[in-house]
């Protein structure tokens, strides 16, 4: 009985607590700020650190963090500070979508975002509260600003990935027959997103396809799905998973004797890969859209003096661009007369060659484009280490835009 | 029946109204004028959690007349709502009226549900668990390879409801359709517990083979539990995907089907008010951990980035301590409030 009286209790209190909360009022509503304000400009982040996706969420929300860190340190936008309100979204979308809303109800002009799930869901109540969102999903569909207004990110979209690897193999191919290629990605939306522009693209190229083998995320080995595939002798291979199902293709590869090439793509490889698959790890390419920790680029020496030297993964660097590039928007909007998220869409539409201090390839935003741009660092793993190999450029072919 | 002391009932009809007291009338009347004046005095944050937890109540009372009052149970709730988004959405997108397009919705999530509805005939408990959760991984793998009617990996995008010309394209607009929908589901489901097919399914659930033998065909009402369960479920998944206005197979997902199946039973099992209590309860759980959070950030800086590992935790350890400590969930909890206030002073 005296449980009862606790859980009768504790509704009473959630209740009451609903109530008093309710009793607010109004909050505030405008996203809006006034020009020669010095009250702090409100960025929400909304990172899955906790959810399925958190291995790779929390050093990219750190990324955020320290990129915001930074731009204040550095007098942030004409004298206004950035208040950033990270939030978990655990990967869930009525999550996501409840933190948002009160995010922009607080006055939030962008939002930092993450995951495919959260990112896609608030696609239309970007649009309609006119608010911005970088995030780190890349699903190519967000570059249209006809369907996604307000969507932006800061990495080549992952079918671009796909077709800029495709390309540097295809540079570099030597023999007179045409080059073997095969896709290896999960029954997912995000595996699933850059399959079929990146099969045009190889076929355009003149590669011959020879199979696809579904490998779930969360494979424990990968034997079954290869051994098909070993008959099918591929040149190349294309890893669109995540870093443990990358290292799992990885070894049970190597343990088939299958010889080929495999490249992955941004969530596929990443400092981590070298210690979940060893030396099965080496000579894999990886697509990436930031500097690795210690690269000699003009940027790194900020986040090195940031995190006192402690090495931090690829993800981070992302996360630190991508402030980087929402603060060239901001202080283009407010030389403009204003910060609001529509002050700040059109102001990042406006990004010429942006170049986030060599951290990133260059980044461009069109009104009618939004596709960063055109680029992948190209990296393979040597010595367990991911080594700089080159930066692969495409052309902005109007017929790529959304696929 | 339990009625209240100097209630008579001289008909049959009588005994088996919905509202029997005028105290009771006036009550729901007060409280439904509440939730319509709401939106004015609420923040558009609040009244965007007030239209998830809309949505939630006629997903979970869905559930509820499946698993709590006909005993069936189903792991597949989240993909059935799923049917039920996509279905409506696509009906939309090709210029069919909203409130057609949400009937249409909930049909055909009707007959997807009774086909996997059909083996509960001979399947009972956790085998019919697991049939219901093939039904989901079978959902999803369409939701995901439905190519132009699914929108494949990249999902639908949706246009706000829109009814003769008004659009409801602002939280507050949203609110008011979403709670005649609610209310509408919430007096379905009342409804048929206290038809024919209603005291069929309780008889199915306390035991099939009475049932059977008094004359009830199990298929058939199983089927038809199946059936209804699905459509509201549909209805439940046609206005969510208008409400956010893009759908994706990966939001209809296993974990919202456990989702509705722990407010059913934290609400109560069986109750259409335990439904609303737990639809409630689950969503506004995430959101008072959240300003509890908010709260502590003084004294913990870093405990906003963990409080969606602190929810999980709470979620799983209040669906553990419900289940010892209060099985028939807060609709009985509710009951013993009631009686307490019927017999106070004199509590024996």
């Amino acid at each position: 009985m005296r449980v009862g009286k606790i859980i009768t209790a504790a509704c009473t209190m959630l209740l009451a607590g609903l109530m008093l909360f309710g009793c607010g009022g109004e909050e505030q509503k405008s996203a809006e700020t006034k020009k020669a304000d010095t009250t702090p400009i409100q960025v929400g982040g909304l990172v899955d650190m906790s959810g399925p996706t958190s291995s790779v969420g929390v050093p990219y929300a750190q990324g955020l963090k320290a990129g915001v860190q930074y731009v204040n340190a550095n007098g942030g936008i004409d004298g206004r500070m950035i208040e950033f309100n990270l939030q978990d979204t655990a990967y869930n979308v009525q999550q996501g979508l409840s933190l948002y809303k009160k995010m922009v109800n607080a006055g939030a002009v962008c939002i930092q975002g993450y995951g495919s799930a959260v990112t896609e869901a608030l696609v239309r109540n970007l649009a309609k509260d006119k608010v911005p969102d970088l995030s780190a999903s890349y699903s190519a569909h967000l570059t249209d600003p006809k369907t996604a207004p307000y969507n932006f990110f800061v990495a080549a979209d992952y079918s671009t990935q796909a077709r800029a690897a495709i390309k540097y193999f295809k540079d570099n191919w030597t023999e007179a027959r045409a080059p073997k290629i095969a896709f290896i990605y999960p029954d997912h939306p995000y595996g699933l997103a850059p399959i079929k522009g990146a099969k045009a693209y190889a076929e355009e190229l003149g590669f011959e396809i020879v199979g696809d083998a579904n490998v779930s995320l969360k494979a424990i080995d990968a034997t079954t799905e290869l051994l098909p595939l070993k008959d099918l002798a591929p040149d190349f291979c294309w890893i669109g998973g995540t870093t443990p199902s990358t290292s799992v293709i990885l070894k049970s590869a190597k343990n088939i004797g299958m010889e080929t090439t495999f490249f992955t793509n941004i969530w596929g490889s990443d400092e981590n890969l070298p210690k979940l698959a060893g030396e099965d790890a080496n000579g894999a390419f990886s697509n990436q859209a930031a500097a690795v920790y210690g690269q000699d680029v003009p940027g790194m020496k900020a986040i090195m003096e940031l995190t006192n030297n402690e090495p931090q993964m690829t993800h981070f660097t992302r996360g630190f661009v991508s402030v980087l590039v929402m603060t060239e928007g901001l202080k283009r909007a407010a030389a403009k007369g204003g910060i609001t998220g529509e002050s700040l869409k059109d102001a990042l539409e406006t990004l010429r060659d942006f170049d986030p201090m060599g951290l990133a390839p260059a980044i461009s935003y069109f009104p009618d484009d939004h596709r960063p741009n055109m680029a992948v660092f190209l990296y393979t793993i040597k010595d367990g280490k991911l080594t700089f190999v080159k930066e692969q450029i495409l052309e902005r072919r109007a017929d790529w835009l959304g696929h | 029946m339990q009625g209240k002391c100097g209630l008579f009932f001289t008909s049959y009809q009588g005994e088996a109204r919905i509202f029997q007291s005028g105290f009771q009338k006036i009550m729901i009347g007060l409280l439904v004028a509440g939730l319509l004046a709401a939106p004015f005095g609420l923040g558009s944050y609040l009244v965007s959690i007030m239209n998830l937890i809309f949505i939630a109540v006629i997903g979970a009372v869905s559930l509820n007349l499946l698993t709590g009052v006909c005993g069936q149970i189903s792991l597949g709730h989240g993909a059935f709502i799923g049917v039920g988004a996509f279905a409506a959405g696509q009906c939309t997108l090709h210029g069919v009226p909203f409130p057609l397009a949400i009937l249409t919705g909930g049909l055909i999530t009707a007959m997807v549900g009774m086909v996997f509805g059909v083996p509960s005939l001979r399947l009972k408990g956790i085998y019919l668990a697991i049939a219901t959760l093939a039904a989901q991984l079978v959902l999803e793998y369409t939701f995901l390879h439905g190519g132009e009617l699914t929108g494949g990996s990249n999902g639908l995008l949706l246009n706000p409801p829109e009814i003769l010309g008004f659009a409801f394209d602002s939280e507050t607009r949203m609110y008011y359709l979403l709670f005649v929908f609610a209310c509408l589901s919430l007096l379905m489901v009342s409804n048929i517990m206290r038809s024919k097919y209603g005291r069929a399914f309780v008889s199915i659930r306390d035991f099939y083979l009475s049932a059977e033998i008094v004359g009830v065909n199990l298929f058939w009402y199983k089927i038809i539990a199946f059936g209804v369960s699905s459509f509201l479920a549909g209805v439940a998944g046609g206005l969510w995907g208008h409400y956010t206005g893009y759908i994706s197979g990966e939001q209809f997902n296993i974990g919202l089907s456990i989702t509705y199946l722990a407010m059913v039973v934290i609400g109560g099992l069986g109750s259409v008010i335990g439904s609303v209590f737990g639809a409630v309860f689950l969503t506004l759980l995430p959101e008072v951990l959240n300003v509890l959070a908010n709260g502590l950030s003084g004294w913990f800086p870093a405990i906003n980035q963990v409080v969606g590992a602190i929810q999980h935790g709470v979620f799983g350890l209040v669906l553990i301590l419900f289940l010892i400590y209060e099985p028939e969930g807060l609709a009985h909890r509710w009951r013993l409030i009631k009686a307490y206030w019927k017999l106070y002073p004199f509590a024996h």
